[in-house]
């Protein structure tokens, strides 16, 4: 069924419109501002439910000139991907409610918040490539903004730039995927808009013949690799993991929305939306490798953790490894795992997040080492606790269990499958990892469990129950988590729950590569027989416990590696921006020497000019020196002379004169040359400059100083250069011979009137058409260079007048 | 009658000129007068942007304008040639002139205002149209004196030391330039017998006919390359920009970045691709390296080399600042870097000669040119009033002393933030389709398998990176944190805020209802690229030689 237009356009529009009013709605209801954001966040889960059962494109044109719409797309990951986001945001603002009592800057909050939530929306049900980077990026902006909310802090401001770094520049990488896949696609003919990425006739829909394509033009991998990155930095896989564990600077019900639901779970969504297009070997190999890297190290990083909202980001960081390595296996099963894992990190995390917060609000402190045994004090929250780690432990028969058993399957399989076919005994790694990376998962997962258990600190005073806008979402959320878990019970015993498994099931289908991955419909339960994946199950849960009684020495081991240079997981981050931050390297170029600058301007000219001869291949003509008078010559030769003079001259007195002579022989050479006007000019201007330098001289101090050797031979060689390319341009202007029918024309047009009789121009040399030329044909110039000494003298009445007002800015 | 319609119609051309220098006049002569002088001055821009919206309707529905100065037939009078990429050009200018002025007459010190402002404003105003419609290589250089003795003032304005040290070397440079532009133009005169830039196009042509070897013009075309990048700010010519820009009074820096660099980036676009382009050197360019025979395959790498290092130095040099406008005169480096890219990858990537139609990739490389250099313009501008209103607030711009600036100033703020996320190119501002058509140049040309193209991406990418690290600095050190003592004492300027948040809402507009503007760029594209229709457009008197 297609869906509706109204409904998923009003969806769309209406969290910035929330946010767009969201300042008028405060000053009628102050804090109370957190549920009609709620409202806001509970409509859009309407209308998204209204959107539930239908598959289709609706398109809104927007720049038709370049082929760009804002079309949207309805199939079963868009519709998971924007169920958590207006689902867990209902819950995410009416836990603000309490949360974000007496804090600073709340229209801001919930505005950027709304606009948070609308920007992932977007991102869920975009089906054009440029209005999924729209929205992709407003994801970071408005992120950027959250992680920064207590603005004052260092660590905020932090935090926000690099995720404001991390994020935004791989989108950027990803938009030139995007744009590498428009160009293949406008070649493909099926492709009828060549931006459109999901629907009838868009990319997806032609996957085989793009792939095809793509491979052509040798621009597969580019794109997979492309697309890759902006997925990574989205979805914090290693390295750019770097941002995620910083953002936990943000107030806490941003981060269970950012790691849950939204911002995280983009880089996700985007690679099991592009998995039906790009699953090949390249795309197993990219995205099993990054997620199950990913997957481990972050899972050892999160052992290492002193804070619970650390550990928590860590953790998420670990688990979107896992769903990327999912998306990364061929074969249902990787579909399966990804769409999966994607419902159930969301539902344990942003429950776990809540949980953290609500800690963190009553206890007052963040810290795994002082906090114990809150059992007692937040018996609730306990058992929210209880359901949520044991399932991000995957343990049997919470809900991260099952998704975690189709990954263990699905690199099982595809390591068999791989060896079988000859491949190299290292795909083995695969599930080894695996196992290797959710060991450690188990280990922090129970970890942070037993923060209620055990004893109570003496140093962790009271501990208050918390308001219900708190507990009620994460006890929700906490439930929903528990019911899938028990849906697998059920489906043990041929009790299915059907609703469920049917949407997992399309949101499977979504990611499934049209050709070879087949018909299948989900379902899942507890094993019933022994399996390798169950197996590798058993042994990760079964280290787990072995290795938990040990768990500070195996914290103090991990901290130990982590701390060494090099090693450090922001090593590379911090170097870099820190480096750059503080770096003098640009004051090698801007010396604020003149000289430099001259240098430089100098050998460019001369590289570019005497470059484009060459590469011209210009016949240099010779110097004809045999047209030249004795008067002439000797002109000529002083003024060499002079010019030498000039170069050598011991003071600035000295200069100034020897560059007069040069300039009075240049007019002497007008006089012999017959320009006589030319020469008047020169002569005006040469005495001149020369009377107002003497009279400025005066105020400056006499002596040049030396220059070294060096530094004189390198100006000699650089003024040879300059010299070397205006004498050639010089040549070549003067030898050109094209045809003069401009001149022509003024000397046929230009004449004397005849009545004067012949003896005018004869004599006279002409009608002066210069003149003519001058207030008439180019008066334009003439006005402009009017302009030009009229400002001149308004200059100097500016330099007058503004003189000794000193520095005023 | 006929004749008289035609007269009329083609006045409208020198309407934004005429209005420029009008205004100038006037306000020279009321400087007595101070509120006269302001209220014309303020009238004046205002008629200048109504001739430049008169003129662009006319050009875009009925195509190129010419008007030959006293009626003088070219190439023998002066020719202004109002095509669509000239009246793109004027568009941008009068959208930040507009602006800039309503922001100078609020923030310049009344004295400053009553002794030479306006009057220069106006002329340099009149400089940069003259520029772009000027169908004259040296009418071309009488306008970019026109418009840069002005610049020399602005610099040196409130006179103190570091201004003059500014001042000094900008004007050093720029006498160097326009003596190198005198000897090129000069040279252009002597190798093809004119001035009229139709006419140098036809004549490099079809060189035989006019008894011409256009292998020299291939040499004074690269000294005219010089000035044209020492004036854009392209490295290894941006050594004035930082002091220049810091020195000048906020708004003019917000003119000199937002507007007068354009005309460097327009005559690259206008002589290169309209003009040299028809240049063909015969067996090849002959130097290891280049191919092609056009002059552009000469010119495609050098741009390159040049987008390159201006990226690089841009960015590198922005994000070690501790000055807003240290930050923002850096960053204009960088982003003309983007700027040139485009036009290098597309001028590499194979002949585009004379009477053959441009690809669409050529047009693509120039639209995203001219886009990019439309959101600058607007986004920098408004960038360097913002640091303008802060420093009338809270004295100083030093990141080091301001702090807080979002909690005193929200919708000041919220420009710089707009303004700055335009730069990035964070959708859907004016400054995320520049940025596209940036990507997309080097993708198709990646594509089509043009040399450089993967490094060009490459290079875009490390220079948006460079970006966004040293605006996100500026605004995590500058407006957030806590209130310092300066931003605490000091009182915001309604009028100030009031023009920022005017420009930030056109960044805004002009990405969301980007449908048009992509058509207008598109024209301008299809017109710089139009050699032959430029020439036709003109009509040089075809004088039959011998």
């Amino acid at each position: 069924m297609q869906p509706s237009s109204s409904a998923l356009l009003a969806l769309l529009a209406l969290p910035f419109l929330g946010a767009a009013f969201a300042p008028l709605v405060y000053r009628v209801l102050g804090e109370r501002t957190a549920y009609f954001a709620a409202a806001v966040a509970a409509a859009s889960l309407a209308l998204v439910a209204s959107l539930f059962g239908t598959q289709g494109t609706v398109a809104v044109p927007w720049i038709p000139t370049y082929g760009v719409s804002l079309a949207f797309y309805v199939d079963g990951l868009a519709l998971l991907i924007g169920t958590l986001a207006s689902g867990v945001g209902v819950l995410v603002f009416t836990y603000s409610g309490g949360y974000m009592h007496g804090e600073p800057g709340q229209v801001k909050y919930y505005a950027t918040l709304l606009a948070f939530m609308g920007s992932m929306l977007g991102v869920a049900f975009a089906a054009d490539l440029i209005a999924l980077f729209v929205f992709w990026e407003l994801t970071s902006v408005s992120s950027f903004l959250l992680i920064g909310h207590y603005q004052d802090a260092d660590a905020s401001q932090y935090a926000a730039r690099k995720s404001m770094l991390i994020t935004v520049a791989g989108g950027l990488f990803m938009l030139v995927g995007f744009l590498l896949l428009h160009v293949v696609a406008t070649g493909v003919p099926a492709v009828d808009s060549a931006f459109r990425l999901a629907g009838e006739g868009s990319i997806l829909a032609n996957a085989d013949t793009m792939v095809g394509a793509l491979r052509a033009q040798g621009l597969f991998v580019p794109v997979l690799l492309l697309v890759g990155v902006g997925a990574a930095t989205k979805s914090a896989q290693v390295p750019f993991h770097i941002w995620l564990p910083n953002a936990m600077e943000a107030p806490t019900p941003v981060s269970a929305f950012l790691h849950s639901a939204t911002m995280v779970k983009a880089g996700v969504y985007l690679v099991g939306r592009f998995r039906p297009l790009l699953l090949t070997d390249e795309w197993t190999l990219v995205f099993g490798i990054l997620g199950l890297a990913t997957m481990t190290i972050t899972a050892i990083l999160a052992v290492a953790a002193s804070d619970i909202k650390e550990l928590l980001a860590y953790s998420t960081a670990s688990h979107l490894g896992l769903i990327v390595a999912g998306y990364g296996m061929s074969g249902y099963l990787g579909a399966e795992t990804g769409a999966f894992h994607i419902l159930n990190h969301a539902l344990f995390k942003a429950a776990l997040f809540l949980v953290a917060g609500i800690v963190a609000h009553e206890a007052g402190t963040r810290a795994i080492d002082e906090l114990g045994g809150l059992a007692s004090d937040l018996p609730l929250t306990a058992a929210v606790t209880t359901v949520a780690a044991l399932g991000m432990a995957g343990v049997p028969p919470f809900n991260g269990f099952y998704s975690k058993e189709f990954l263990f399957h699905a690199v099982y399989y595809t390591a068999e499958h791989a060896v079988a076919d000859g491949g190299s005994v290292l795909w083995w790694l695969l599930p080894a990892v695996a196992v290797f990376g959710s060991i450690f998962t188990f280990l922090y997962s129970i970890r942070f469990l037993m923060l209620f258990f055990g004893d109570k600190p003496d140093a962790l005073g009271e501990v208050h129950a918390p308001p219900l806008a708190m507990t009620v979402p994460a006890v929700v959320l906490g439930g929903l988590a528990l019911v899938v878990g028990l849906g697998g019970v059920a489906g043990t015993f041929g009790v299915h729950f059907t609703p469920l498994e049917r949407f997992v099931g399309t949101v499977m289908e979504s990611s499934l590569a049209h050709a070879g991955e087949g018909e299948h419909s989900f379902s899942y339960y507890l094993p019933t027989e022994v399996s390798p994946w169950l197996i590798m199950s058993a042994v990760t849960i079964g280290v787990g416990a072995v290795a938990y009684p040990f768990f500070d020495g195996i914290r103090d081991g991990v901290r130990a590696v982590r701390d060494v240079d090099y090693l450090r997981p922001n090593w590379y981050y911090d170097g870099t921006v820190a480096g750059l931050d503080r770096s003098s390297a640009i004051d090698v170029i801007q010396t604020g020497n003149l000289r430099t600058y001259a240098l430089a301007l100098s050998l460019a000219l001369a590289a570019l000019t005497l470059g484009a001869y060459a590469a011209a291949g210009v016949a240099v003509p010779g110097l004809a020196f045999a047209g030249l008078g004795p008067a002439l010559v000797v002109v000529l030769a002083v003024a060499v002379v002079g010019a030498v003079a000039v170069a050598a001259a011991p003071s600035h007195i000295a200069g100034v004169l020897t560059l007069s002579i040069v300039g009075f022989m240049v007019a002497i050479f007008y006089i012999l040359g017959s320009a006589p006007d030319l020469a008047l000019t020169q002569l005006v201007i040469e005495t001149l400059v020369l009377v107002i330098f003497l009279l400025v001289l005066d105020k400056l101090p006499a002596f040049y100083g030396t220059a070294n050797r060096l530094r004189a031979a390198r100006d000699a060689v650089v003024a040879g250069a300059v010299g070397l390319t205006v004498t050639v341009t010089v040549l070549l202007s003067t030898a050109a011979g094209p045809d003069d029918v401009i001149a022509q024309y003024f000397v046929e047009n230009g004449g004397v009137p005849a009545e004067h009789g012949p003896i005018f121009a004869d004599a006279g040399g002409g009608g002066n058409i210069v003149n003519v030329i001058l207030v008439d044909f180019r008066a334009f110039d003439t006005l402009g260079e009017i302009s030009v000494v009229a400002m001149a003298a308004l200059s100097v009445i500016t330099l007058i007048a503004m003189r000794e007002r000193g520095e005023i800015q | 009658m006929s004749a008289d319609l035609a007269v009329s119609t083609t006045h409208v051309v020198v309407a934004p000129m005429l209005a420029a220098l009008v205004t100038a006049v006037l306000t020279l002569g009321t400087r007595r007068y101070d509120r006269l002088q302001r209220v014309l001055s303020l009238l004046g821009i205002g008629a200048y942007g109504v001739g430049v919206i008169v003129l662009t309707t006319r050009v875009l529905s009925g195509g190129t304008l010419t008007y030959q100065l006293s009626a003088w037939p070219a190439p023998f009078g002066i020719t202004l040639v109002a095509d669509a990429l000239a009246v793109f050009m004027l568009a941008l200018a009068a959208l930040t002139t507009v602006a800039i002025l309503i922001f100078s007459v609020a923030y310049v010190d009344e004295e400053g205002q009553r002794v030479s402002y306006h009057p220069l404003f106006h002329f340099m105003l009149l400089g940069v149209s003259g520029s772009f419609l000027t169908g004259d290589i040296f009418n071309l250089f009488v306008w970019f004196e026109v418009m840069l003795m002005p610049s020399y003032v602005f610099v040196v304005f409130y006179s103190g030391p570091r201004q003059t040290a500014a001042a000094l070397q900008y004007t050093v440079l720029n006498l160097v330039g326009s003596a190198l532009m005198l000897v090129a133009i000069g040279g252009i005169y002597a190798t093809t017998g004119t001035l009229n830039m139709a006419d140098i196009t036809r004549r490099l042509a079809d060189p035989a006919a006019f008894g011409i070897d256009p292998a020299p013009v291939l040499g004074l075309s690269a000294i005219l390359l010089l000035v044209f990048a020492l004036k854009a700010g392209i490295v290894p010519f941006q050594f004035w920009v930082p002091p220049a820009y810091r020195a000048a009074p906020a708004p003019i820096s917000a003119f000199l970045a937002g507007v007068t660099k354009k005309v460097g980036v327009y005559a690259i676009v206008r002589l290169y691709f309209t003009v040299f382009a028809a240049g063909v050197v015969d067996g090849g360019l002959g130097l290891p390296g280049l191919s092609g025979e056009s002059f552009l395959a000469f010119f495609g790498p050098v741009l390159f080399l040049m987008a390159l290092a201006s990226m690089l130095v841009g960015g590198v040099g922005a994000v070690s600042r501790d000055n807003l406008d240290d930050v923002f005169a850096y960053s204009s480096i960088g982003q003309v870097g983007f700027i040139v890219l485009p036009l290098a990858v597309v001028a590499t990537i194979g002949d585009h000669s004379f009477g053959a139609a441009a690809t669409d990739l050529q047009v693509l490389g120039v639209i995203a040119a001219l886009v990019y250099s439309l959101n600058h313009a607007v986004a920098k501008s408004l960038l360097f009033m913002v640091s303008g209103t802060v420093f009338d607030a809270a004295d100083t711009i030093e990141l080091d002393r301001l702090g807080g600036l979002t909690t005193r100033y929200p919708v000041l703020s919220g420009s710089f933030f707009v303004g700055s996320l335009a730069l990035v190119g964070i959708p859907p501002l004016s400054g995320f389709f520049g940025k596209l058509l940036v990507f997309d140049t080097g993708g198709q040309a990646l594509a089509a398998g043009a040399p450089g193209a993967g490094l060009a991406l490459a290079g875009a990418l490390v220079g948006a990176i460079f970006t966004i690290a040293y605006l996100s600095r500026a605004w995590t050190k500058g407006f957030w944190g806590d209130v310092t003592p300066a931003v605490e004492r000091g009182e915001q300027s309604t009028v100030l805020v009031g023009v920022v948040a005017a420009l930030a809402l056109v960044v805004v507009a002009i990405g969301v209802g980007f449908d048009p503007v992509y058509s207008f760029a598109e024209a301008a594209a299809e017109a710089a690229l139009d050699s032959e229709g430029y020439v036709d457009a003109v009509d040089p008197e075809v004088v039959a030689h011998e």
